[in-house]
């Protein structure tokens, strides 16, 4: 296996992590696909509160001034992405991200296996090992690993304390080398 | 001569019927697999978060169990069966398109109350008509067809489903659901004109008796089985999740091969067993169908729990048909006996239903808690341990409901 860049998808994915935690925000309404395509960025949320008529009419607060384009040919949700093996076979659904303190996104926890929703297992894979094709139309997500290294990793329970996630083969330490 | 013609007309509209409740059976077993754990899946797809799936199956849950009695007690009240089996067919497409059409968190929650609620009337009803159609003598086998063609349906349905969700996609899954259910109307013709007072438990013939539906609810015979159905269902529901989740961990590639293998054997043996299971209980009894279905659980959980061998854990499946068949006759076979002739069976098959569905959900939380503590094996025997103590209840406190006597066929 080559050492690829450390860096997956370049900036697509820098730009998929924040609409991301958008979409985790309004967890049990928005759907990915509800979610406009569009970057809020910081600073310059002041609203027009003064400029507002004293009517009666409710008037919808004009939209922030500092917005940016998010072109979905460059970037994309990942939330319920199909996620395929080295050899193009169907592996599991990414069902959420974890990210780390410093905000950038560290694992994603893909439901993997099982047959018509029996049987699947959640594991935690390393971001890095992710590669994202935002323009391919159904989204898909490459990951860099063997699925037997996947069919060994424990299973990932949100809320367990000793959590663990697979991470790339080339940094594993000697005690949990994955052998080929 | 007339009263001849009109016998023999009688006997080829019971006949078309017959034929009508196994078209049923087999359509309604179809659509039901498309509302499985597959809504996840879909759901998933769509972008919705573990927590709102998680949310709006739950409400599903809540609105089954809390809507079994009363739903039974609705389709008691109603005479008309097969107009309560139409609207909850058409329930079930409008539920299917909603879940297809957008996936938006209110579509997908009324989705859910409404087939959550239309699958607590749909039971009862379909097995109300079949205690009509069959007529007392007859019954445990007109049980059996149904658990046949509903396990055929079944296996159909995940076949098809699944394959369409392979090769189109998601949504094409419930589109499929909710144009399934138009041929399932097609049997109601055939079962429209059935004389429902025939059969006793329909309770529309003037022939409800003293006790009210208070008392038919804390019957000792229906009580128990209730208790018996819920201690079988809380050591069964988890099994199958369970032994997939190990074989996705310990089996390559081919998991879920293995896991499909091991849903849709079951389904065959149900289909195989179910009409002798029905005949057994006829000649036999219905406790002794009862321990055969109970003690499989058991012997089952104690495979599981020492087998790795993809193959033998298949073959172990074989068991759990046999266990699938025996309750699918014996549930509405026992509450047919039991609350027969009180013009209850629909409010007693849904305490019974709510009993089972009980189970069902803390079997999943207790495998879950059990397997993450102390692994797959230790939960396997604990659900082994349910088994057991479900068939010693059986054994010592479920009564023989079976009529003494073989009840003669009440036919002129």
């Amino acid at each position: 296996m080559t050492l690829v860049s450390r860096l997956p998808g370049s900036a697509s994915a820098v730009l998929a992590a924040p609409l991301l935690l958008l979409n985790a925000s309004s967890v049990s309404l928005a759907t990915a696909r509800d979610t406009p395509m569009i970057l809020l960025t910081q600073g310059n949320t002041t609203t027009h509160d003064g400029a507002a008529p004293s009517s009666a009419t409710p008037v919808a607060p004009p939209p922030p001034k500092n917005l940016e384009p998010l072109p979905p040919s460059k970037s994309t949700g990942v939330l319920g992405k199909k996620v395929v093996g080295p050899d193009g076979k169907e592996l599991g659904l990414v069902v959420d991200v974890v990210v780390a303190d410093d905000g950038l996104p560290r694992a994603a926890v893909i439901d993997f296996g099982g047959f018509l929703g029996v049987g699947s297992r959640k594991i935690a894979v390393d971001w890095r090992l992710l590669r994202f094709a935002p323009a391919r139309p159904d989204g898909q997500v490459l990951l860099t690993l063997g699925r037997a290294e996947i069919q060994a990793a424990p299973e990932y329970k949100p809320d367990a304390a000793a959590d663990q996630m697979v991470g790339p083969p080339w940094e594993a330490p000697p005690s949990t080398a994955v052998h080929k | 001569m007339a009263l001849a013609a009109r016998r023999n007309i009688r006997r080829l509209a019971e006949l078309s019927a017959d034929r009508g409740l196994d078209w049923l059976n087999l359509f309604v077993g179809n659509i039901q697999t498309g509302f499985g754990p597959y809504v996840a899946i879909y759901l998933t797809t769509s972008g919705w978060t573990e927590t709102s799936i998680g949310l709006a199956l739950s409400l599903g849950t809540v609105v089954a169990m809390v809507s079994q009695v009363p739903a039974g007690a609705l389709v008691d009240s109603i005479s008309n069966k097969t107009g309560v089996v139409l609207f909850s067919l058409l329930a079930f497409g409008t539920s299917a398109l909603l879940f297809a059409i957008q996936p938006v968190a209110l579509a997908v929650y009324v989705a859910e109350v409404i087939h959550s609620f239309s699958s607590c009337t749909l039971g009862p009803a379909i097995a109300a008509i079949s205690l009509a159609v069959a007529g007392p003598a007859m019954q445990g086998l007109r049980f059996g067809r149904n658990a046949r063609f509903a396990s055929i349906g079944n296996g159909i349905g995940a076949a098809l489903m699944g394959a369409v969700g392979y090769y189109v996609s998601e949504r094409a899954v419930f589109f499929l659901t909710a144009g399934l259910s138009l041929p399932a109307l097609l049997p109601l013709s055939r079962l429209a004109r059935i004389d429902y007072r025939r059969a006793a438990p329909c309770g529309n013939d003037g022939a409800k008796t003293a006790g009210g539906a208070g008392r038919m609810l804390r019957d000792r015979a229906l009580v128990t089985f209730a208790a018996c159905a819920m201690l079988f269902t809380l050591g069964n529901a988890a099994m199958l999740p369970l032994i997939g989740n190990a074989l996705t961990k310990t089996v390559g590639g081919e998991a879920s091969l293995v896991i499909a293998a091991c849903i849709v054997l079951p389904q065959l043996v149900v289909a195989a067993i179910s009409p002798a299971i029905g005949r057994l209980a006829e000649a036999n009894g219905r406790r002794s169908v009862l321990l055969l279905g109970f003690c499989t659980l058991p012997i089952r959980g104690l495979l599981f729990a020492a087998l790795t061998d993809p193959v033998l854990i298949v073959l172990v499946q074989i068991l759990d048909g046999v266990a699938a068949a025996c309750l699918g006759v014996m549930v509405p076979l026992v509450t047919s006996d039991v609350a027969g002739r009180s013009g209850h069976f629909n409010l007693s098959l849904g305490l019974v239903g709510l009993a089972m569905g009980i189970g069902a959900t803390l079997s999943t939380s207790l495998t879950g808690w059990v397997g993450d503590r102390y692994g797959h094996p230790v939960a396997f025997a604990c659900l082994a341990v349910i088994g057991i103590a479900a068939t010693v209840l059986v054994w010592t406190a479920m009564p023989e409901t079976r009529a003494t006597q073989p009840v003669p066929a009440p036919r002129e």
